[in-house]
């Protein structure tokens, strides 16, 4: 069957396979590294999600436990409604913060660029010393605390159980540099004549916020909605280094669970289990991101 | 510019962007003011703006407290260039399959490997954190170095961006002279790339420099430990000493931020190619 070598369609066959052989060459890094760093220890997860892993001891098949244990389990739906705080009140607020920046930096003034340098490097700074930079800035007797009785506000104690989440919620919009230079670049390639054209109709330059930038800008908002989330829903090392997911678990997010169930507890296979059930949480989340983006998302090209 | 209609003057908008400014640079000034202070002055209410006297006493309390600090800054060093050479090599030849083969496989290959930037670093951590035991890559640096040799996804996609723009008639050329996609590659393209590759190289060591997460969990001995790492340790022995806290954060700060003031343009350009055009 092979040798037709009259024929153009087996020549091609021949060509496209080199073709694919090339590729595969090509991409062999990546394939090696997704094959045996990525698919076999996901899928090792996925089956030691069924058993009593613990690392010492052979796993045994347990069937649904795990997964029955997690419904009773009273930290892990507290460590999970910690991170949907963080998902669903922080990235909003964060995201409305980021749009108002880039705004303002993309009004043309002199000297902008200056600013621009300088509102995106706190984005660099490592986890690490942002924690410690706010520990000392939220302490007791800090700043932050000095400046509000300054205009008549009490001290507050910024790493309580109240207050807590809230300054997480503040050192990500500290970090908002990468997301800022989204929106800027979004804002950018909005056609000047939008404006031009409204300008004339004599809408306010509200009206125009809100019925060019923010429409023109939805596929950059939906990008960032969806990587925030994404990310914010593994966050570890902020709560973790400023109080261990204290005081009292108020910072303790699903990451630090899936931790320490696997790395305090031994439970590994439990710990499997709730790091399976994030990534259908998080997969169910951006579907319904992805399905509801064509009622709010506009696409250029479409009408 | 939407901001100009509101009838704003320019000086009103430069208060706006002034008070902005201190929101995003207030907090790295106030890390050194602080690290210049004594302990005890780090400590009055109400605070001092200015340290005085200005002391670098908080560094020497800093590594002799913490001898193995400088190794920690070595050891960050080590792992983020190593970091770097992994993901230039690895993720340039990856970017190259995906944006210059006529592979049918290629389009459907590209959207698992997006997609694996969706999925949680947790699904895989415990057993890689098995996997490293077995094959005695606990407690040392490969499991922090070697995956950046396997072209993480977020570099593949950088990389093909950039090669997508350079106009395939060089590569025509390159055939019709007998060369093959090999030369293609590595006599045209890489050093064609070489301004991504650059951008790439910059995140690929912030990166690796502000990770805290992989060495946390597979690095034991603290002769191995990264800063980030180390740093935890500090804020555990010497949580009072806040000077002594500065310090070593602007130790941390110090590397990324030179990078940054020295190569702007390349952190800039790397985030308009990767977001805008997903």
């Amino acid at each position: 069957m092979l040798q037709h070598p009259g024929k153009r369609g087996c020549r091609m066959k021949a060509s496209a396979v080199k073709e694919e052989i090339k590729f595969l060459l090509f991409i062999f890094p990546w394939l090696f590294g997704f094959c045996f760093l990525f698919v076999t220890p996901a899928l090792q997860a996925l089956y030691y999600s069924f058993t009593d892993y613990n690392a010492i001891t052979e796993p045994n098949w347990v069937g649904l436990e795990n997964y029955e244990k997690l419904l009773h389990d009273k930290i892990y739906w507290k460590s999970l409604r910690n991170t949907l705080f963080f998902v669903l009140i922080g990235v909003p607020v964060n995201l409305v913060f980021q749009i108002l920046i880039a705004n303002l930096l993309n009004m043309k003034l002199k000297g902008i660029a200056f600013f621009r340098t300088f509102y995106y490097l706190p984005y660099l700074v490592p986890a690490i010393a942002v924690v410690i930079i706010w520990r000392i800035i939220f302490s007791d007797f800090g700043v932050v605390n000095y400046l509000l009785n300054l205009v008549g506000i009490e001290s507050i104690r910024w790493f309580s159980e109240q207050w807590i989440k809230p300054v997480i919620v503040l050192m990500a919009m500290w970090a908002s540099g990468s997301a800022v230079i989204v929106f800027l670049a979004a804002l950018n390639g909005i056609p000047r004549y939008l404006y031009e054209a409204a300008k004339i109709d004599g809408a306010s330059s509200l009206r125009m916020f809100f019925s060019i930038t923010l429409p023109m800008i939805t596929p950059a908002i939906l990008f960032s909605v969806i990587i925030q989330m994404i990310g914010t829903f593994q966050i570890f090392t902020e709560p973790w280094v400023l109080n261990r997911g204290g005081p009292n678990y108020a910072s303790y997010t699903y990451g630090i669970n899936v931790y320490m169930t696997a790395f305090r507890d031994n439970q590994f296979g439990l710990a499997m289990a709730q790091a399976w059930l994030l990534v259908v949480l998080i997969l169910i989340i951006t579907l319904i991101l992805l399905r509801s983006s064509r009622k709010w998302v506009y696409y250029e090209g479409e009408n | 510019m939407e901001l100009q209609g509101l009838r704003l003057s320019n000086l009103h908008k430069y208060l706006i962007l002034i008070v902005g400014l201190v929101f995003f640079i207030g907090p790295l000034l106030w890390l050194l003011s602080t690290m210049l202070k004594t302990p005890g002055e780090s400590l009055v209410f109400p605070p001092a703006w200015i340290p005085d006297p200005i002391t670098f006493d908080a560094f020497r309390r800093l590594f002799t407290n913490l001898p193995m600090f400088p190794r920690w800054i070595f050891n960050s060093f080590c792992i983020s260039v190593s970091a770097v050479i992994g993901t230039v090599l690895s993720a340039s030849l990856v970017a190259f399959g995906f944006a210059r083969t006529k592979a049918k496989s290629r389009h459907f290959l590209f959207i698992v490997l997006l997609a694996t930037l969706m999925i949680p670093y947790q699904i895989t951590l415990i057993p890689l954190y098995i996997l490293y035991n077995n094959i005695g890559w606990y407690n040392t640096w490969l499991p922090l170095i070697v995956p950046y040799f396997f072209a993480g996804p977020f570099y593949v996609f950088l990389f093909r961006q950039f090669i997508m723009t350079i106009p395939r008639d060089v590569d025509e050329a390159t055939y019709m002279d007998g060369g093959n996609a090999w030369t293609v590659y590595s006599r045209i393209i890489f050093p064609m790339s070489v301004p991504v590759l650059i951008t790439g190289s910059i995140f690929a060591f912030v990166f690796s420099w502000v990770d805290f997460l992989t060495p946390f969990i597979f690095l034991q001995s603290e002769s191995k430990y990264t800063l980030s790492v180390g740093l935890q340790l500090l804020i555990g022995t010497q949580s009072q000493d806040y000077p002594a806290l500065a310090a070593g954060s602007f130790i941390s700060i110090l590397p990324i931020a030179l990078l940054y003031f020295f190569a702007q343009r390349y952190f800039m350009e790397g985030v308009v190619l990767t977001k805008t055009r997903s």
